[in-house]
């Protein structure tokens, strides 16, 4: 089975990084495995990473909120970046909230594909990989 | 001499002339006369009468001759109906004349041509009929009473109908009616008073009517010999005005009743009048003002005069109908509403000619209807908060538990014992992080329960020194300067525990978040605002991007630093704790210069 070439994490729940990443090697999710603890830095980092000729990742796990520099904020920005810079990137939304605004606020961003309620298993990414990889 | 000075006096004569002797033969007659006298050629001296005026009537030669033998005046009218003239009256006057006393020598006849005063009779007699007057007379000599035909009519008796006083008084209706026309009647006799009223008679057929009867009393040596005056029928009218003062007196009713006042603006003159029920809608004592339209500008609230006077023209000119509402400051400065509609007359052209409008006072429902947007605002405020509250509780409580059960399944399934005391020490930390965020919460609750009556004067410099005080160790750390510049005595209405919380952390705030560069200074100052008084709390820390994060910074676990301790819950709670007390916070801050917060507590007046 085909895996992701990189994989990104913005998360600042450092139990949550822990588990997803140990569910990541269970299914064989992908090699290079970039994680930030919130959204700022993940975007000023992304963008040294773009601007070095280093590929953005083709998959990023967001939370929605973070301290210094939320989900939502990460997202305005990032969509900025061209699509000939983006390497195909798809962003999942992982959260805990249910709250329903945030689900129609999701839909206005084509960027993201899909969100996923934590707490997220080795079923999610498995189903992730077959959609996107294979 | 003397025959020719009559004669030359009876030619100059004013009027219509003419002297005979007993034999009926003109001697004489005035200018006058002849002039009249159509068809006749040449002196009529000489002739007999009957031959120069050929209209007389039989009866005129009859009264001639009685008056020749009789030797008193007579008097006779005659009706003329000459053919294509007009029908014309004549007066004749017969009297004799005397050389020697016991002997008629002959008359003097004077013509008076009354058509006119006829006509005009006649037309009375026609009018008096048609506004259906009658008359009436009684002679208290004979003891006789009569009745004109029309005052007949309104009795509905017979023309033979004979009435005397008594009976007459019998036909006003029992009661009131009867018993006032007596009264007038006796004192008319009694004091020779006059009368003119109007009351109701019972008819011979037994309808009720309304009349209007004028006496008049007639006195000879003192004593009233005669009663005559009219009698009219006003059925109609007095019924009409008789349903318009009930309608109208019941408008007044209601509209007293219901407080509603009533204006009419003449357009053309430029005249506003009130009832005084408007002026009581104003608080206004009607005496102390000469216009209408000055009342009403002394008493609009000033903010409301212009938009109202501007309505006004508009409606005027047709653009808008006049329905509005406005303030007026009574003079005891208390504030009602007012609201006005109002109904525009206009001409032929078009052009505005009376405005008639109503006002009456929505003070109450005005009221109740900010009371009702307020507690609608208020609901819908707490429902949304609630909402909020929801969703974070949610959120926070499952992203723990899911931690949680993400952990266990892991532990579950591990082999390794390394891994599984790293897997105990998380699911630990998980558990602990669980239990904090139900402390929080049980301390955001506890705000919303905590009840208002706990409030109770606070010295503020007090409260201010003591947490102060507590945080002496990590305040020294950062080698702070603290400036507090509060009157001493200063005193605010405010829960004490509250106040200890909030400082606290607005203190541990400052210390946190604190800048490396420099070391930290504080500043708290307070001043009266209106109702209350203002706590400023100045630090020159990090400072908060306001523009990212402003709707953010009193939410519920937001964290604006990459700072271990920051949990996102101390402003929130903050502000709900100062908002139970009525209060409010505000914010503002640099990068890297510092934040300001405001804080505005229910103030105490001294």
């Amino acid at each position: 089975m085909k895996k992701f070439e990189n994989v990104c994490i913005i998360d600042d729940d450092h139990i949550f990084i822990y588990g997803i990443k140990r569910l990541m090697k269970e299914v064989n999710f992908g090699d290079d495995i970039l994680v930030y603890d919130n959204g700022k830095v993940a975007l000023n980092d992304l963008k040294l990473n773009s601007k070095a000729g280093k590929k953005l990742p083709s998959i990023i796990f967001l939370d929605l909120n973070m301290p210094i520099m939320n989900g939502w904020d990460f997202l305005d920005d990032f969509c900025k970046i061209s699509e000939s810079e983006l390497n195909n990137t798809v962003v999942y939304i992982t959260s805990s909230s249910v709250d329903p605004r945030d689900l129609v606020r999701i839909k206005s961003y084509s960027i993201v594909k899909n969100y996923i309620l934590k707490p997220v298993t080795a079923k999610d990414l498995e189903l992730i990989l077959k959609e996107e990889v294979a | 001499m003397e025959t020719l000075l009559t004669s030359s006096f009876i030619k100059d004569y004013p009027a219509s002339v003419v002297i005979v002797n007993s034999e009926m033969q003109i001697i004489d007659h005035s200018k006058l006369w002849l002039k009249e006298l159509e068809n006749h050629s040449g002196s009529p001296i000489g002739l007999p009468i009957y031959d120069v005026i050929d209209y007389t009537s039989e009866e005129f030669s009859i009264r001639c001759e009685q008056c020749l033998i009789g030797g008193e005046q007579v008097k006779l009218i005659q009706e003329l109906n000459q053919p294509e003239l007009n029908t014309t009256w004549l007066e004749w006057t017969i009297s004799p004349w005397t050389e020697n006393p016991g002997k008629t020598n002959g008359l003097i006849i004077v013509k008076d041509d009354i058509t006119e005063t006829k006509k005009r009779e006649e037309l009375l007699l026609k009018s008096k009929s048609i506004a259906r007057i009658g008359g009436w007379e009684v002679d208290l000599l004979s003891n006789t009473m009569h009745w004109t035909r029309v005052t007949k009519e309104i009795h509905e008796v017979p023309e033979e109908y004979i009435p005397n006083l008594e009976e007459g008084l019998n036909f006003y209706k029992e009661g009131v009616d009867r018993d006032k026309i007596s009264d007038l009647v006796s004192d008319g006799l009694n004091e020779g008073l006059p009368w003119d009223t109007e009351l109701r008679i019972i008819t011979a057929k037994g309808k009720e009517l309304w009349v209007r009867t004028k006496g008049e009393v007639e006195i000879l040596n003192n004593k009233v010999v005669r009663l005559y005056g009219t009698f009219q029928d006003i059925d109609e009218e007095k019924r009409v005005e008789l349903k318009y003062n009930e309608v109208s007196d019941r408008l007044a009713i209601a509209t007293k009743a219901a407080s509603i006042g009533i204006w009419d603006y003449n357009v053309v003159d430029n005249i506003l009048v009130w009832d005084d029920n408007m002026y009581k809608l104003y608080g206004l004592n009607k005496k102390n003002f000469s216009g209408v339209v000055e009342a009403w500008e002394s008493s609009v609230h000033p903010d409301d005069i212009a938009p109202s006077q501007e309505l006004l023209q508009r409606a005027l000119k047709g653009e808008t109908e006049f329905d509005t509402e406005f303030r007026v400051v009574w003079p005891n400065g208390e504030i009602r509403h007012i609201r006005a509609i109002a109904f525009i007359q206009r001409g032929d052209n078009g052009n505005a000619l009376k405005m008639i409008g109503t006002n009456w006072d929505i003070t109450k429902n005005k009221k109740s209807e900010i009371k009702l947007k307020n507690l609608l605002d208020i609901t819908s405020e707490q429902n949304n908060r609630l909402m909020n509250f929801a969703h974070i509780v949610s959120h926070n409580l499952r992203s723990h538990s899911s931690n949680l059960s993400m952990l266990t399944g892991f532990l579950s399934q591990e082999g390794d014992n390394n891994e599984k005391d790293r897997l105990t020490k998380m699911l630990c930390e998980a558990s602990e992080s669980l239990d904090e965020t139900v402390q929080h919460l049980t301390e955001v609750v506890q705000v919303k329960v905590d009840a208002i009556d706990k409030m109770r004067p606070v010295n503020l410099y007090e409260t201010i020194k003591g947490v102060e005080k507590n945080l002496a160790v990590l305040l020294k750390e950062k080698n702070t300067k603290c400036e507090v510049k509060v009157e001493k005595k200063l005193q605010i209405n405010a829960i004490p525990a509250y106040m200890d919380s909030i400082l606290l952390n607005l203190f541990t705030n400052s210390i946190k978040y604190s800048s490396p560069e420099r070391s930290l200074a504080l500043r708290i100052t307070a001043e009266r605002k209106g109702q209350y008084t203002m706590v400023t709390f100045s630090d020159n820390g990090l400072g908060i991007d306001l523009k990212r994060h402003h709707n953010a910074i009193f939410g519920m676990y937001k964290t604006f630093h990459k700072h271990k301790d920051a949990k996102g819950i101390g402003l929130f709670i903050t502000k709900n704790q100062i908002e139970s007390m009525n209060g409010k916070i505000e914010v503002d801050s640099k990068i890297n210069e510092g934040t300001n917060f405001r804080l505005y507590f229910e103030a105490i007046n001294v």
